[in-house]
């Protein structure tokens, strides 16, 4: 038995070939994916250690855990005597310290780096930070930056720098060379500027040490070396050895490869469901198919048994097979994708490919399983088939599937009703969040298997709506309609697989369009300005120059200035500091605006409040909201509850009121700006920076780059997801053109007798490629429908201000993709349609 | 067997002029020692209107004749008029072309689309060839061949002898110069198969229709007007006005 299974697959191995396909894409991606999290993981390993693990012990400031976290405290150090007393030990041969304050870079435009000042580090001789390119700052006038920062700024070797000593004042400094400072979080973040130990202490002030890296003399173990340290370092430090201070630095950034590897995991599951799917597909095919060699099997003798096993041996061997095609393709693609992202996500790229047992031993279980797991219903009914059908003509040329499936229309009704009903209910309540999250995706499942239940008896609703229009245009395209009504499940079967990618694709594209709109009139409606001018983040108290503010009232190009006046008071109503804010120059409701739960902002005014619901309580407009403020408690009256999540936070005070009861807060915390009607965008930002230029810590925030800002990003997780749901769909229309050709080969000689008919080559081409293209635009249509539905459910029951906007050019193009998807699968299918004789196709059985 | 392969005989010619005309048709597969000759010389002639059988044994060439006659197969020397066009000179496009005007076809089977109707499927080559339909002949030919009342029925709803009528119907609705059949009857019970058959006579005499029909059933081959014999590729013996029984002696001899 098992000789005629193999036989026969040698017979049919181009059946066979699409499916293999469709099973190895899956398995690719699967094994690939664990391939390229091991060696990511091993490169930001190396890097780690690299740079730690040649050193005998590294000794950091020990962290006071019982100590309240208070940001503003300076971060504890070692004292400065220690690294001569370690230097002095005889176990050490070597030692370097590194000190840490803050040295604000300044841009290309004179503007500080980032909204946190840069770390300002200082590299003693012996540390563990090399440079990748160039050398390390010698001297008072060289600096070394991140690798990090160099590519954010697009400074270089040899550039000219100017970086903010602790007093603000300016220091020019030649780029000496650039230091990767790996993944470090606090690093990465705020990026660095290197100097030499003396020009570090100069430029920030800094005292004492951040780390202590150490060598041991010759003969000296590490952990001799590090309990000596300790023996100098006391308690004030956390001394472990170069190895382990690596490990676990590197153990903190492989968070960061397991979440990707999490996340690609994810999309390679879909990509193995839908293979799962196609070669479903596949196999109920060929066991129709070979119904009569089935049957002879049976009728000389075959038990059920037997042809049973037949089968999925078949599913076995191919299993196997493609798996381990899979697993070779993996490794290539892990490979590129490791020399291709690795740098882009900091890991070492000259770590060489990881691979470990469990990436084949996943990919062979994933594959096999799948295959084996899609081949069991098909046997079974295989063993259905009575021995008797060997005697039947034929049953390939059956008659059309009928009935209507009175039973599937109730169980789709039914679970369409469920699931409309979850989405109504997690669209409806507000303030569930994470929980509508899920609720919209099990409503989306309960869908999918609706979809699937009714998906035959919809493709011949859809195919005979349009095929009146379809029997007009031309004879190809009136067969190819009635060719898709032929065997609707198989077609539904088939459509399924590009279905769930479209799904997906789709309501993705929905969800990031929607962000994108939310995210654009959140920010006009928060942001009513050009250009937000802001005092440094890491200083409460900071305030902007009035020389800057005033220099911005004064300028031709800006238009509107509003400078916002910020303290903090105790309020008898909530707990805390409550922000108290006024704006100067604006007029509340008009220029800026929030919706209200109680009033109305517009009515601000003298003795009169507005307050963020949060710190409202349960009072309402017309209350009294008591005040602590600088000069003693006051009341005023509640003009307006305002929304929370919009413009104004706290209290909004008016102008005279807040200069009484803050005398003291007299600067600007920030400064709205417009530009001047018929000013160029150009001179406008001119007018801003040149106002400011002096203040360089002070931020400035364009409207306009934030939003370009946050497009980008939105753009490239939506390219990102879509090139990941990109091989979902190259598998579905593998599974298309596998079921093209597999129909192609049971109509091997009604197609011959079109051709006698006079039907043309070209013509019979035609009819299969609309027939592809028919099949794909219904799964692809299906999908975006559920993607749309979907997409906005999500987002609302997420994010329930959330406006939803429809990416229509996006779902045009995926209608596209779908039509040049169909025309692809029926590409081979159709050449070996058209290439066949008549006489010997007339011949055949 | 003193007959050697001859051109249709004179008395035949003259009454109708020949619509096909093959002449010394020969038609190999493969080549050297694996070579196998399916035709050698060929020559015969089919006037209009008239209902001819090809007969023999199997493997004598029958239907590698009528796929070469029709311009499904190419035929390796020799050639093949249909009217005055030689279609042993016609490219793919070009004999597309001459099935889709010229020619009508009948199989054994698979003969119909089963996804649609009879009426659809009778109309089908007429919408190949983007062709007027003439609606009278249409109304006439389904009255004779009785499917009046089935028209909107799928394949699988008829019987075989109704699909093969429908097939029949198909094949003469365009009035081609040539209707081939290829063991019409083959699948059918007797019954059904006389009435497919008669119905073949009765068109070519009451219209003209000119039918050339492969089949190894002297029955069936009684129903025409004249009856050729092949063997080993060579056409060997003739029978006009046959019986089923000056068939089938013919037959045991070619046979024996």
């Amino acid at each position: 038995m098992l000789r005629t299974t193999l036989a026969g697959l040698r017979m049919h191995k181009a059946r066979l070939v699409t499916t293999a396909l469709a099973i190895a894409l899956g398995v690719m991606f699967v094994s690939g994916t664990l391939v390229f999290g091991d060696t990511l993981q091993a490169g930001f390993s190396t890097k780690m250690m690299g740079s730690a693990g040649d050193f005998a012990a590294v000794a950091v400031p020990a962290e006071d855990e019982d100590a309240p976290a208070d940001p503003e405290a300076p971060a504890p150090v070692l004292p400065a005597d220690t690294l001569e007393e370690v230097r002095d030990l005889p176990e050490v041969a070597s030692a370097g310290g590194m000190t840490r304050g803050d040295a604000p870079l300044l841009d290309k435009d004179g503007r500080a780096v980032g909204s946190m000042p840069t770390i300002g580090m200082g590299l003693g001789d012996g540390t563990r930070f090399q440079p990748d390119e160039g050398g390390m700052p010698e001297g008072s006038g060289e600096a070394a930056l991140a690798t990090t920062v160099a590519e954010a700024t697009g400074y270089g070797v040899g550039d000219t720098v100017t970086v903010l000593d602790s007093e603000g004042d300016r220091h020019e400094f030649t780029v000496s060379g650039l230091v990767d400072f790996g993944v470090d979080g606090e690093l990465a973040y705020r990026g660095v500027v290197a100097f030499d130990e003396d020009t570090a202490r100069e430029m920030t002030g800094a005292e004492g040490y951040s780390e202590i890296d150490v060598t041991a003399a010759e003969g000296v173990t590490d952990a001799a070396a590090v309990s000596a340290v300790e023996g100098v370092t006391g308690s004030d430090a956390d001394v472990e050895t170069g190895t382990a201070f690596g490990e676990r630095l590197a153990k903190n950034s492989g968070a960061d490869s397991q979440m990707l590897t999490v996340a690609l995991m994810l999309f390679a599951l879909i990509s193995v469901f839908v293979a799962a799917i196609v070669i479903y597909n596949t196999f109920a095919i060929l066991v129709a198919q070979r119904q009569r060699e089935m049957a002879l099997l049976r009728c000389v003798g075959s038990a059920r048994g037997q042809v049973f096993r037949s089968v999925l041996t078949e599913a076995l061997v191919v299993g196997l097979i493609a798996s381990a095609l899979g697993i070779a393709a993996g490794l290539g693609a892990g490979w590129a994708g490791f020399a291709f992202g690795g740098e882009a996500l900091g890991a070492d790229t000259s770590q060489s490919l990881v691979v470990g047992v469990l990436p084949i031993a996943v990919g062979m279980t994933v594959g096999t399983v799948m295959a084996l797991g899609a081949a069991l219903l098909p046997a079974w009914r295989a063993t259905r088939v009575p021995p008797l059908a060997a005697l039947r003509t034929s049953a390939t040329a059956q008659g059309l599937e009928k009935g209507i499936g009175w039973a599937r229309i109730v169980i789709g009704g039914v679970l369409f009703l469920v699931s409309g009903g979850i989405v109504f209910a997690a669209t409806n309540s507000t303030g569930i969040g994470t929980t509508g999250l899920v609720l919209t995706t099990v409503a989306g499942l309960i869908c999918f298997v609706g979809v699937v239940v009714l998906s035959p008896l919809l493709v011949r609703a859809v195919v005979a709506a349009v095929s009146p229009v379809m029997r007009r245009v031309g004879v190809a395209s009136m067969l190819a309609a009635d060719n898709s009504r032929r065997s609707p499940k198989r077609a539904a079967t088939a459509m399924i697989a590009l279905t769930v990618g479209a799904t997906l694709i789709t309501g993705y594209a929905v969800v990031n369009a929607s962000l994108k709109t939310t995210m654009d009139e959140m920010l006009s409606e928060q942001f009513p300005a050009d250009y937000m001018i802001s005092a440094p983040l890491d200083e409460p108290d900071a305030v902007i120059p009035d020389s800057a503010v005033a220099e911005l009232e004064d300028s031709d190009a800006l238009g509107s200035v509003v400078e916002v006046h910020q303290a903090y008071a105790g309020s008898g109503g909530a707990t805390g500091d409550m922000p108290v804010s006024t704006y100067i120059g604006a007029t509340l409701g008009e220029d800026l605006k929030n919706d209200a739960v109680s009033g109305s902002l517009a009515d601000v005014g003298p003795g009169k409040v507005a307050v963020s619901q949060g710190y409202a309580g349960d009072l309402k407009a017309g209350d009294t909201l008591p005040v602590a403020t600088g000069s003693g408690e006051k009341e005023y009256e509640i003009a307006a509850v305002l929304e929370e999540g919009g413009t104004l936070y706290g209290a909004t005070l008016s102008p005279r009121d807040f200069e009484q009861a803050f005398p003291d807060a007299d600067g600007a915390s920030s400064v709205m700006v417009t530009g001047a009607d018929g000013a160029s965008a150009k001179q406008v930002r001119d007018a801003v920076y040149d106002a400011v230029a002096d203040a360089p810590t002070v931020g400035v925030d364009s409207m306009a780059e934030m939003k370009a800002q946050f497009d980008d990003v939105l753009n490239i997780a939506f390219l990102a997801i879509a090139a990941m749901l990109g091989l979902a769909i190259i598998i579905a229309v593998f599974g298309i053109a596998n079921t093209m050709a597999l129909s192609v080969l049971e109509r091997t000689r009604e197609s011959a007798m079109l051709r006698a008919l006079g039907l043309a080559r070209g013509q019979l081409r035609r009819m299969l490629s609309i027939e592809a293209v028919v099949l794909c635009l219904i799964g692809a249509g299906v999908g975006i429908v559920l993607g749309i539905v979907f997409g906005w459910a999500a987002g609302v029951s997420a994010m329930p201000s959330m406006v939803f906007a429809l990416p229509a050019g996006q779902i045009s193009v995926f209608i596209g993709v779908a039509v040049a998807a169909g025309l692809l699968a029926s590409v081979l299918p159709g050449r070996k349609a058209a290439g066949q004789s008549i006489t010997g196709a007339l011949a055949s059985e | 067997m003193s007959q050697t392969a001859a051109v249709a005989a004179p008395d035949h010619s003259t009454q109708a002029p020949p619509v096909v005309i093959a002449r010394s048709l020969s038609k190999v597969y493969g080549a050297g020692d694996s070579a196998v000759r399916a035709l050698d010389g060929v020559s015969v002639e089919f006037a209009r209107g008239h209902f001819t059988a090809i007969m023999g044994p199997s493997g004598s060439g029958k239907s590698t004749l009528m796929h070469c006659l029709a311009g499904l197969d190419t035929a390796s020397s020799g050639t093949v008029h249909l009217g005055r066009t030689d279609i042993t000179r016609l490219n793919d496009r070009q004999l597309t072309q001459l099935r889709r005007d010229r020619i009508g076809f009948i199989f054994q089977s698979f003969n119909l689309l089963p996804m649609l109707t009879a009426e659809q499927n009778i109309l089908l080559p007429a919408q190949i060839a983007k062709r007027k339909v003439d609606r009278g002949r249409f109304e006439r030919l389904i009255d004779v061949v009785g499917l009046r009342e089935r028209l909107d029925h799928l394949p699988s709803k008829l019987s075989g002898g109704q699909q093969q009528r429908v097939a029949v119907a198909r094949a003469l609705l365009g009035a081609p110069e040539v209707v081939y059949a290829d063991e019409p009857t083959g699948n059918l019970d007797s019954r059904s198969g006389a009435g497919v058959l008669s119905f073949l006579r009765d068109s070519a005499r009451d219209m003209g229709q000119t039918i050339v029909m492969v089949t190894h059933d002297p029955v069936a081959a009684s129903y025409a007007d004249r009856v050729i014999f092949l063997r080993d590729g060579r056409l060997v013996d003739e029978v006009h006005a046959p019986t089923a029984e000056t068939v089938s002696d013919r037959l045991l001899k070619l046979e024996s």
